[in-house]
């Protein structure tokens, strides 16, 4: 045999033949999947001893409890506390993935603290006479919150800045009828436990163009036209005959009647998505003020801090006199649309924001600081809308930041040059000092009187896994709730309602949560707007296709779904800070073809 | 035969032995175990049980390989005269430096196995899937797939799958037979949470 390229090729030929009948082709072939499984940066399970750690979750207002557990100090599963007099052991599927959050692909990971601080500090230097430095706190009530006040009020110039809050609190217990006017409650408006260990005792009624998941759940569901809220309020005030209304609304008179008469019973509350609603204003013609609608409640606080600036809503700050504005994004919360944040900046203003990510103000601020994310800093969470006693909680961490980050309380602190200092615990101090409430143990479920407390027992069960609760007492009716609810504003050549049936409450979302949500489509994803058959064809949108949503304030890419269950006039989409920007205070818009 | 016929079967052949003879030796790396250790000689001299070095924790959770605690506790000074013992002594009890043992058993992070449910509730003996580890007078070397990662004991033993005992095992097929035989095959999530 000569060893021609021939015989070589063959050779090699056989070679290979020979190989597909042994088991090394095959091996090399498992072995190598098994070993992209192993390549550095895929996580692990962690190992080690196993304990029981309790904290509260801050990714939303309603501070649910929270048991994690544990392995060798990382948490690796969360679940509710039962039972619980708040949040009733329930926890929400974003806080059962919490966890998650530190470790989020799209968190953001470093910031220029040094130059920021520099810049506040010029910022405040250069400031004119008749200009501020501002703080815009998207979740008031902390104790974080109270820092932001205080260095605001030793500044001179400064300004503490708030979302719309409401100031009444919805005693869900003592309500018999819910009436909801698009109020989202079986989808993240209060808290999930409270909410679904009421539901058994009132008759929910709920009036929205559309069947989202509460309309769903309701005991019954009228589907208005767009923008005839005012219409049923005021049927239900008996400021407009049943007839008009229905005419008006497109609902038949019966149901019509039937939610005034379950109105009159008594133990009614009215529900807006909004907490500055005017349809809120009902409340007050059903006698539902100091019964099911309450004077929001807060925990004590030191003496002290009480000569803090005022939290001053962002529409009333004045134009073109922010001069520093600090953005404390850090806890998802409300969100102001830039559109009514940019007139209050000054021309030459410096905007600097804490977050976790880069999708909200991060978008329109110079610098934009990593702030600490759930589990992984102590902060206390304020009451939520369906709280009616005070409450004081802490969020306990979980574990050391993944990333460096910067303390937005920190921060701001340091620029008004406040002296250092754990306001948590002074703050537990002055509530220990009151005396008042009780004092929940989640580790041995046990309930405690605050005055058989020391003020070091106290404050280690608050960071144990505890909740100081002040109930019972006289329920005040809050502040005036506003005018009553005017007609339909004209809506120029923007002929779609604009109806949010995803709500998003900003920061990050598991990436577990991402996956089972948005690549499903069980859920909207924010670049998504859903269109009747009417609407679409009448602007030439095909379903799947891509499409523009034109609002007073600008314009989107989208992708187009076309859905008979949606009314015409309508177009669904998802919530969140981007939707907010677009659609400002007006939530009309029209959909073209792109 | 032309020259072209041979040369194919000689590739064939070669690469035929090398796939079922050179493969599965230089596919494992192989390395010792930190301590020369004879199972056989703590059962029958010491009486010892398999459960009383390898125990349940409190929680029912299994402690696996005993620490050096454990073994201190009768070998806080020699009770013999071997070389190994006197090694274990030296290089372990007195500086009180823990053995890093190469766990044959250790499963990849994607199974869950609980050693209570089999062995409590299950009544499965241990030499069912370890073998009979207790005959033996030294701890055999520890073979890995440098690949995988994976010790052979539970990925590929033997990797021909010539000779492949019916009962016992650690790989997935051996756990996949045993629990098929005993009617408990439910679902992939049964052991991959």
């Amino acid at each position: 045999m000569t060893a021609t390229r021939r015989n070589l090729l063959k050779f090699a030929g056989g070679g290979a033949a020979g190989a597909l009948l042994t088991p090394a082709p095959w091996r090399l072939i498992t072995d190598t999947a098994l070993w992209s499984e192993n390549w550095p940066g895929i996580p692990r399970p962690a190992r080690g001893e196993i304990r029981e750690r309790f904290t509260h979750c801050t990714l939303c207002p309603a501070g649910c409890a929270v048991r994690a557990r544990c392995v060798s100090g990382q948490p690796v599963s969360l679940a509710g506390v039962k039972p619980h007099p708040l949040s009733n052991g329930g926890l929400c599927p974003w806080g059962i993935a919490g966890h998650h959050l530190p470790y989020h692909p799209a968190r953001l990971r470093k910031g220029q603290a040094q130059e920021a601080m520099a810049a506040a500090a010029r910022a405040i230097a250069e400031g004119a006479s008749g200009e501020y430095a501002a703080v815009l706190d998207l979740r008031p009530g902390r104790t974080a919150s109270w820092t932001h006040r205080r260095a605001m009020a030793a500044l001179g110039n400064g300004l503490y800045l708030v979302p719309r809050q409401p100031a009444y609190s919805i005693d869900l217990a003592a309500a018999r009828t819910v009436v909801s006017f698009g109020a989202p409650l079986f989808d993240g408006w209060g808290t999930p436990g409270n909410v679904f260990g009421a539901r058994a005792h009132f008759r929910l009624i709920q009036i929205e163009p559309v069947e989202t998941r509460t309309a769903a759940l309701a005991d019954m569901w009228l589907p208005i036209r767009p923008g005839t809220e005012a219409a049923i309020a005021a049927a239900i005030a008996g400021d407009l005959s049943v007839a008009d209304a229905a005419r008006l609304t497109g609902i038949e008179e019966e149901a019509i009647g039937a939610v005034w008469e379950a109105a009159q019973i008594g133990s009614t509350v009215v529900l807006a998505p909004e907490p500055g609603s005017p349809l809120m204003s009902l409340n007050e013609r059903l006698g539902a003020l100091g019964h099911t609608v309450v004077a929001r409640r807060e925990a004590p606080v030191p003496d002290a801090w009480k000569a803090a600036a005022p939290a001053t809503e962002v529409v009333a700050a004045p134009d073109g006199a922010i001069r520093l504005l600090l953005i404390d994004e850090s806890l998802p919360g409300g969100y102001v649309p830039w559109s009514v944040i940019e007139p209050k900046l000054a021309a030459n203003a410096t905007v600097i924001v804490f977050s976790s990510t880069a999708a909200g103000y991060a978008r329109h601020a110079q610098y934009t600081l990593p702030a600490p994310v759930y589990p992984e800093a102590a902060e206390d969470i304020g009451p939520a809308i369906d709280t009616v006693a005070a409450v004081f909680r802490i969020a306990a961490p979980l574990g050391a930041p993944a990333v460096p980050v910067v303390n937005p309380a920190e921060f701001v602190a340091q620029i008004a040059g406040l002296p250092r200092g754990d306001a948590l615990r002074e703050r537990a101090d002055s509530i220990h000092k009151t005396g008042r409430g009780r004092l929940l143990s989640y580790r041995d479920r046990m309930s405690t009187l605050t005055r058989e407390l020391t003020a070091e027992d106290f404050w280690r069960t608050l960071n144990q896994g505890g909740c100081w609760l002040e109930e019972g007492g006289q329920k005040m009716a809050p502040p005036g709730l506003g005018a009553p609810p005017a007609g339909p504003a004209p809506h120029g050549d923007l002929p779609l309602a604009v109806v949010i049936v995803e709500s998003n409450r900003g920061g990050l979302a598991s990436p577990l949560m991402s996956k089972l949500e948005r690549e499903s489509s069980l859920r909207m994803a924010a670049n998504r707007v859903v269109l009747s058959p009417a609407d679409a064809q009448s602007g030439g949108i095909e379903d799947g296709g891509r499409c523009v949503l034109e609002t007073a304030c600008g314009g989107m890419d989208a992708w187009a779904t076309i859905d008979p269950g949606v009314p015409a006039g309508v177009v669904e989409v998802a919530g969140g800070p981007r939707m907010a920007d677009l659609c400002g205070s007006s939530f009309r818009a029209r959909v073209v073809r792109a | 035969m032309s020259g072209g016929k041979i040369a194919f079967a000689s590739g064939t052949l070669l690469a035929l032995a090398g796939g079922w003879l050179a493969f599965p030796r230089v596919l494992y790396q192989t390395r010792l175990q930190p301590v020369d250790f004879s199972h056989k000689i703590h059962a029958d001299k010491a009486g010892a049980k398999c459960e009383d070095c390898h125990a349940f924790r409190d929680d029912g959770t299994y402690a696996g390989i005993p620490t050096l605690d454990k073994c201190s506790g009768c070998h806080a000074a020699a009770m013999g005269t071997s070389a190994a013992e006197k090694n274990f002594m030296d290089q372990y009890v007195t500086p009180n430096r823990e053995p890093q043992w190469l766990s044959y058993a250790q499963q990849p992070e994607n199974v869950y196995f609980s050693h209570v449910s089999h062995v409590k509730l299950g009544r499965v003996k241990c030499e069912r899937c370890h073998g009979n580890e207790e005959a033996g007078t030294s701890l055999r070397p520890y073979q890995r797939d440098p690949i995988s990662g994976y010790s052979r004991d539970i990925w590929g033993r033997p990797v021909t799958r010539v000779g492949l005992r019916t009962e016992g095992g650690m790989k997935m097929d051996d756990c996949v037979d045993c629990h098929r035989r005993q009617g408990l095959e439910y679902s992939c999530l049964g052991c991959h949470k």
